[in-house]
């Protein structure tokens, strides 16, 4: 597969700020397992039940964590995008998932193969401390998700949706019908279309043929409940700073 | 010690050498109902590993009951985020029955899980399946009915304390299934009424277990407790 696919040129593994994090020897050590892979909408990249073979780092793309109920009822636990890796069922030693991941916002990231990673992290080197961290981080996010789905209007629950979203991409438009947004918040299209049509009627947000455009990022800050703040905040605090990371990628944020 | 370290499921898993590594290290200490042993974003002081304790993961959010996140009991441990690099706790972890536990200093622990490979498995996994926990507590949460996840969280319960009767307020449990006391009230109700528990000034008895998973919905299923042994 990597014979035949090439990332944009623009992009490298160093657009995945945990990759980006790493001592530059394991970095290299790495480099030659990592694959560029497309991640185009609707691909699932984890199956609820399968065994998984990789590990995915994205760079330019958002990959949606959804739990799966037995009765087919579906909705989003947590994302993960720039700043994550997907299938941590794999080094955490969980044989199966529950969850699905799903590619929420296409675009590209970096596979590696599970056999590789495991190895990498059992050595316990850099890799495995930056991959626990990020286990913490969306340890935080599951939990703060299930308490905001519970406790909070569809309207708080879609900003905090768009904003955790834009974080991991790099302008201000999502491509997004209204009805994955449903799935991914586990309410009816008609809530998520009412929220949607409050927020651009209030200027906040503009919608338009599945294209979302987030005009005033302020005000929708001062919107959003308070799990997005908690959740950012952990991010912040666990995660390398992609500031502080090789003028590579910074160049690119 | 030996009877106790096969109470903790987590600590039976450890080869013996790997256990008594860390016997000198473990306190044995009572937990009470109503303790609070870990508060949002501050340090961890000690991990425990419940024997026939129970202790409830709470995740606060302004202007409503703090919401459950997580249950753990003899099949787990307290103090996860330390063996993944965090020394602060996210959540409120509530003493929900009492019970004996295995404690030791965040700093013996941190010490141990770096150099005690079988150990770093075992709370590898276990952080895992936490996750799976926390992420099927709020699928159940988002859309299943009241009844259904008082069912759940009973027989959950007893898998933990190992025991068909424990103690619990309906104020408690609607925080832990984050709907209102008269939800909870009229949930226990209906679950009373078909003979299936009892529930008598803060005491609840599961009469037909059976029944009651039949009552409950499929999440059970997903998050109940599987003996340690049989699954490595």
């Amino acid at each position: 597969m990597s014979s035949r696919v090439f990332a944009p040129a623009s992009l490298t593994p160093k657009d995945n700020h945990l990759l980006a994090a790493l001592p530059e020897a394991t970095y290299q050590g790495l480099l030659h397992f990592l694959e560029p892979v497309p991640l185009p909408l609707g691909l699932a990249v984890v199956e609820s039940g399968g065994a998984q073979g990789y590990v995915y780092f994205p760079t330019s793309s958002i990959v949606s964590l959804l739990y799966v109920l037995a009765d087919g009822a579906s909705a989003e636990i947590a994302v993960t995008g720039n700043e994550g890796v997907v299938g941590i069922a794999l080094f955490m030693g969980g044989e199966t998932t529950p969850s699905r991941a799903v590619v929420q916002s296409a675009g590209y990231g970096y596979r590696l193969r599970g056999d590789v990673l495991k190895k990498e992290f059992e050595a316990g080197t850099a890799l495995q401390q930056l991959l626990l961290r990020y286990t913490q981080a969306l340890i935080t996010q599951m939990a703060q998700t299930a308490v905001c789905n519970r406790h909070h209007a569809v309207e708080q629950q879609l900003c905090r949706w768009l904003l955790l979203s834009l974080d991991r991409l790099s302008g201000s438009e999502l491509v997004m019908t209204q009805e994955l947004i449903a799935n991914m918040l586990g309410v009816r299209r008609e809530g998520v279309t009412e929220a949607a049509g409050k927020l651009q009627a209030e200027g906040l947000i503009h919608y338009s043929r599945g294209h979302i455009t987030v005009l005033d990022r302020p005000k929708l800050e001062a919107r959003v409940c308070e799990c997005y703040a908690v959740v950012k905040r952990e991010y912040d605090r666990l995660l390398p700073d992609p500031r502080s990371l090789a003028p590579r990628a910074r160049a690119r944020i | 010690m030996n009877r106790e370290r096969a109470a903790n499921s987590l600590l039976a898993v450890l080869p013996r050498k790997g256990y008594q590594l860390l016997l000198p290290r473990l306190e044995r200490v009572t937990l009470k109902f109503g303790d609070v042993l870990y508060h949002p974003r501050e340090a961890i002081q000690h991990v425990y590993f419940p024997i026939d304790s129970m202790v409830s993961l709470l995740s606060l959010v302004e202007g409503h009951l703090a919401l459950e996140v997580g249950l753990v009991g003899h099949e787990g441990m307290l103090g996860v985020p330390l063996a993944l690099g965090v020394m602060d706790s996210p959540v409120r972890a509530l003493v929900q029955g009492s019970g004996t536990a295995l404690r030791m200093t965040s700093a013996h622990f941190l010490n141990e899980v770096r150099h005690n490979r079988p150990l770093q498995r075992a709370v590898s996994r276990y952080a895992y399946d936490l996750m799976v926990q926390v992420t099927q507590t709020a699928a159940c949460n988002r859309f299943h009915q009241v009844e259904a996840r008082l069912a759940r969280w009973l027989l959950m319960t007893r898998d933990r304390v190992r025991s068909n009767q424990f103690r619990l307020t309906q104020e408690m449990l609607g925080s832990m299934l984050g709907v209102l006391r008269v939800a909870v009230t009229k949930a226990a109700g209906t679950l009373q009424k078909r003979k299936l528990i009892s529930y008598s000034r803060g005491e609840i008895s599961i009469l037909d277990s059976r029944a009651l998973e039949t009552a409950a919905c499929l999440c059970y299923q997903i998050v109940k407790v599987v003996p340690a042994v049989t699954r490595a």
